[in-house]
C-alpha cells in the first residue's frame, strides 16, 4: 500500500454506503460512537418513565447529553482518521491505544449512567472516599480519551500525503490539538471547583437546549467551546482553503485559531468571575 | 407513566410479534423482521428503560426465592419481569420459526409450538426441540457431503 489516503469502499449514495464512507477509516471508534447513539433510545425512554430529578432536571438528562457528546466526538475522530498515515491504526501501539480510549469512554458512561440510576451525583461527588476516588479516576479517563484528538492531530499534521492542502491540514491539526489543550485546561479547572456554576442562581434562567446559566458563571460553556475546536477550526480552514490562495489561507487558519482561543478564553474568564455569557 | 399503563401497552406490542410469527408462511421475511427482531428489540429497550429508572427501588435480590419474591413485589420490577418474559419468549418464537423453515418443518406443526411458547415459554421450546430431534432421528436426509 503506497497510497497514503483512506479510500472509501463505495460511493456514498445510500445510507449503507455513506456510513462506512464517512467513518470507516476508524471502525473501532465509529462503532463505539454508533453504539452510544443507539443507547440514547433506552436512556430517553428511562427519562420518560422515571420522574426522579437531580438539581431540577431529569436524572437521565446528563447521561443522555454525554452519550450524544461522546458519540459526536468519536464519530468526528473516525471521520478525521481518513487523513492519518496509511496503516497507522493497524499498528499494535495504536490498537492498544484505541482499546484504552474505548475502555475510558465506557468507564465514563458506566459511572455517569450508574450514578443516575442510583440517583446520585457523578461529577463533583465527594460524599465518600469511594466516590471521591472514582471521581479522580474518571478525571484521568477523561484526559486519556481526550488525548486521542491530540494524537490524531499530530499524526495528521505529519502526514501531508493524507491531506495535501496545507491550510486545510493545518486547520484539522490545530483544531484537534486545541480540543485537547483547551478542554484539559477548562475541564481540569472545573473539576477543581465544587460545581459547574460559579455563583448561586436565583431565577434559574437558562440558555435554551444547552442549559447554561444566564445569571451566574457556567464553566460548561467554555468546556463546550474548547471541545468543539476540532469542528469549528477545520470548517474555517475548509472555507479558507476553498476561497483564498495558499499563503493567505494559512494565515487565515492561524487567525481563526487565535480568535477561537480568545473567544474560549474570554468565556472561561467570564465564568470564573461568576458572570454569564448570555446575561438576562 | 405508571407501571400499569406500560403493562397495558406491552401486551399488544408483543401480540403484534406473535401474530407476525403465526402468519409467517405468508411473508417469511417480514415475520422474521417483525416477530423475530423488531418487537423483541422494542420490548428489550423498554425493559432496559424500566431497569435504568427503577432498579434502585427494588428490594430483595437473586440469592433466595424469598428475595426474588420481594424484588418482584415492587410494581416496576414486576413490570420489568413481565416485559422480560414477553421479549424473550417472542425471541424464542422467532428462532423456532426460522429454524423450522430451514429444516422444512410444516407450519401446522410449528403453530402449537408457538402457542405453547407464547403461553408457557419453555414448554413450547422443549416441544419444538423434541419434535426437531424426532424428525432428525426418524426421517432420511440427503447424504451430507
Amino acid at each position: 500500500m503506497t497510497d497514503a489516503t483512506y479510500s472509501p469502499p463505495m460511493p456514498a449514495l445510500t445510507l449503507r454506503g455513506a456510513l462506512p464512507a464517512l467513518f470507516g477509516a476508524d471502525p473501532r471508534l465509529a462503532v463505539l460512537g454508533g453504539m452510544l447513539l443507539v443507547s440514547m433510545i433506552p436512556t430517553t425512554l428511562a427519562m420518560q418513565i422515571d420522574p426522579r430529578l437531580f438539581q431540577g432536571e431529569s436524572i437521565w438528562l446528563k447521561p443522555l447529553k454525554f452519550e450524544f457528546a461522546l458519540a459526536v466526538y468519536l464519530l468526528s475522530l473516525a471521520f478525521f482518521a481518513r487523513f492519518l498515515p496509511a496503516g497507522m491504526l493497524d499498528r499494535r501501539a495504536l490498537r492498544v491505544f484505541s482499546a484504552v480510549v474505548i475502555v475510558c469512554v465506557l468507564g465514563e458512561m458506566a459511572w455517569i449512567g450508574g450514578a443516575a440510576m442510583f440517583g446520585t451525583a457523578s461529577h463533583f461527588n465527594l460524599s465518600s472516599p469511594v466516590m471521591e476516588g472514582i471521581y479522580g479516576l474518571m478525571g484521568l479517563f477523561a484526559v486519556t480519551l481526550t488525548s486521542a484528538s491530540l494524537i490524531y492531530g499530530i499524526a495528521i499534521w505529519r502526514n501531508p500525503a493524507g491531506l495535501p492542502d496545507a491550510a486545510l491540514r493545518l486547520s484539522v491539526a490545530l483544531g484537534l490539538g486545541l480540543t485537547f489543550l483547551l478542554t484539559v485546561i477548562v475541564a481540569g479547572y472545573m473539576s477543581s471547583q465544587p460545581g459547574h456554576l460559579v455563583g448561586v442562581p436565583v431565577t434559574d434562567a437558562r440558555v435554551p437546549l444547552m442549559g447554561w446559566s444566564r445569571e451566574v458563571g457556567d464553566l460548561r460553556l467554555p468546556h463546550f467551546l474548547a471541545t468543539h475546536a476540532m469542528h469549528v477550526i477545520p470548517i474555517g480552514g475548509y472555507i479558507a482553503a476553498r476561497f483564498l490562495p495558499q499563503v493567505a489561507a494559512l494565515r487565515a487558519v492561524w487567525a481563526i485559531s487565535a480568535g477561537f482561543v480568545l473567544v474560549t478564553g474570554a468565556s472561561f474568564a467570564l465564568a470564573i468571575m461568576g458572570l454569564p455569557v448570555f446575561p438576562i | 407513566m405508571t407501571p400499569d399503563s406500560l403493562f397495558q401497552i406491552a401486551g399488544p406490542i408483543a401480540m403484534i410479534g406473535w401474530a407476525a410469527l403465526a402468519l409467517a408462511p405468508l411473508a417469511p421475511k417480514w415475520a422474521d423482521r417483525i416477530g423475530g427482531l423488531a418487537i423483541p428489540a422494542i420490548l428489550s429497550v423498554g425493559y432496559a428503560a424500566v431497569i435504568l429508572g427503577y432498579w434502585w427501588q427494588g428490594q430483595g435480590g437473586f440469592d433466595s426465592l424469598a428475595n426474588v419474591m420481594l424484588l418482584l413485589s415492587n410494581p416496576w420490577m414486576a413490570l420489568a419481569g413481565w416485559v422480560h418474559f414477553l421479549a424473550f419468549d417472542l425471541f424464542i418464537g422467532g428462532w423456532i420459526t426460522r429454524q423450522a423453515r430451514r429444516d422444512g418443518v410444516p407450519h401446522l406443526l410449528v403453530l402449537p409450538c408457538l402457542l405453547l411458547t407464547f403461553l408457557f415459554g419453555p414448554v413450547g421450546l422443549i416441544l419444538f426441540l423434541s419434535m426437531a430431534a424426532a424428525r432428525r432421528a426418524f426421517t432420511l436426509r440427503e447424504i451430507e457431503a
